[in-house]
């Protein structure tokens, strides 16, 4: 058993994949059409083998619900891991991503969480040397 | 931008008004104003938090639900139309097609023949997380094993 893969719901597929690709930088791994819907996973280039993130229609009216509870309450639905968090939150904040948080020391991490404009919220975090 | 804690707070209440449907649909300055955020920073705000205008969330939340309300079957177009907040028939049918590819009847027939438990929504139509997967063909895993060994 191996963990190669994960989720997020968002809300327009498209919109997601572009922005996934073209603000983060990740690239595209897989784009297949299912039904009315896309499958659709993107890798980071830093780590084209590591877990592709699935990007899933927030069609079901549960799985939407829970996503907009979880920003309103602030939480993030994922994390990705950087090595300058300073100069990805000043990357980020010039291709126009609204961040709520600013990268904070956290005891062993420095975090920051941004809105994907997808309907998540994403935590950034660097381990402390 | 950095949102601070009450604007963040202001722009999720924004997003639950534009999902509900009050009797004389709210203003956009109204919803900004309630929000607590001036209305000429709230509309970029907002789409740049949750990617569409206040007006283009509240018409695809509108969509939204009356494509759940079609699949279920119990109500006319008419009777969804109303209740989800359009006032023209013509106009719900004209963005219902625009959004989703086909008028809102010819969703509601196909939606019917998928649903086998009345009242339940069609799985098809309203997939879960990753059980989208298992509606990939056998071509598709192999394109997963062929991408994997590409360099990107």
């Amino acid at each position: 058993m191996r963990i190669k893969l994960t989720s997020l719901m968002v809300e327009d597929q498209t919109k997601a994949l572009q922005f996934y690709t073209e603000t983060l930088g990740f690239k595209k791994k897989s784009d297949f059409p299912v039904g009315e819907y896309r499958w659709i996973t993107v890798v980071s280039p830093e780590g084209p083998n590591d877990v592709e993130l699935a990007l899933e229609p927030n069609a079901n009216p549960a799985g939407k619900k829970f996503q907009e509870s979880m920003f309103s309450q602030g939480i993030p639905l994922a994390a990705f891991e950087v090595s300058d968090i300073a100069g990805e939150f000043a990357r980020l904040k010039r291709k126009g991503v609204a961040f709520k948080q600013e990268p904070t020391p956290a005891g062993p991490v420095t975090i920051a969480v941004f809105a994907d404009s997808c309907g998540n919220l994403i935590q950034l975090y660097q381990r402390s040397s | 931008m950095l949102l601070k804690p009450d604007v963040f707070r202001g722009l999720c209440r924004a997003r639950d008004m534009l999902h509900e449907v009050p009797e004389r649909p709210w203003t956009v300055e109204e919803v900004a104003r309630e929000a607590g955020i001036s209305p000429f920073h709230f509309i970029r705000q907002f789409e740049t938090v949750f990617g569409l205008t206040p007006h283009q969330y509240r018409i695809r939340s509108r969509l939204s639900r009356a494509r759940r309300l079609l699949a279920a079957g119990r109500h006319s177009v008419t009777e969804v139309c109303v209740e989800v907040g359009f006032s023209s028939l013509g106009s719900f049918s004209d963005l219902f097609a625009r959004r989703f590819g086909e008028t809102p009847s010819d969703y509601r027939r196909r939606a019917r023949a998928m649903v086998s438990v009345p009242g339940k929504l069609p799985r098809a139509l309203f997939p879960g997380c990753l059980s989208l997967m298992a509606s990939l063909p056998p071509s598709a895993f192999r394109s997963f094993r062929e991408a994997s060994a590409l360099p990107l």
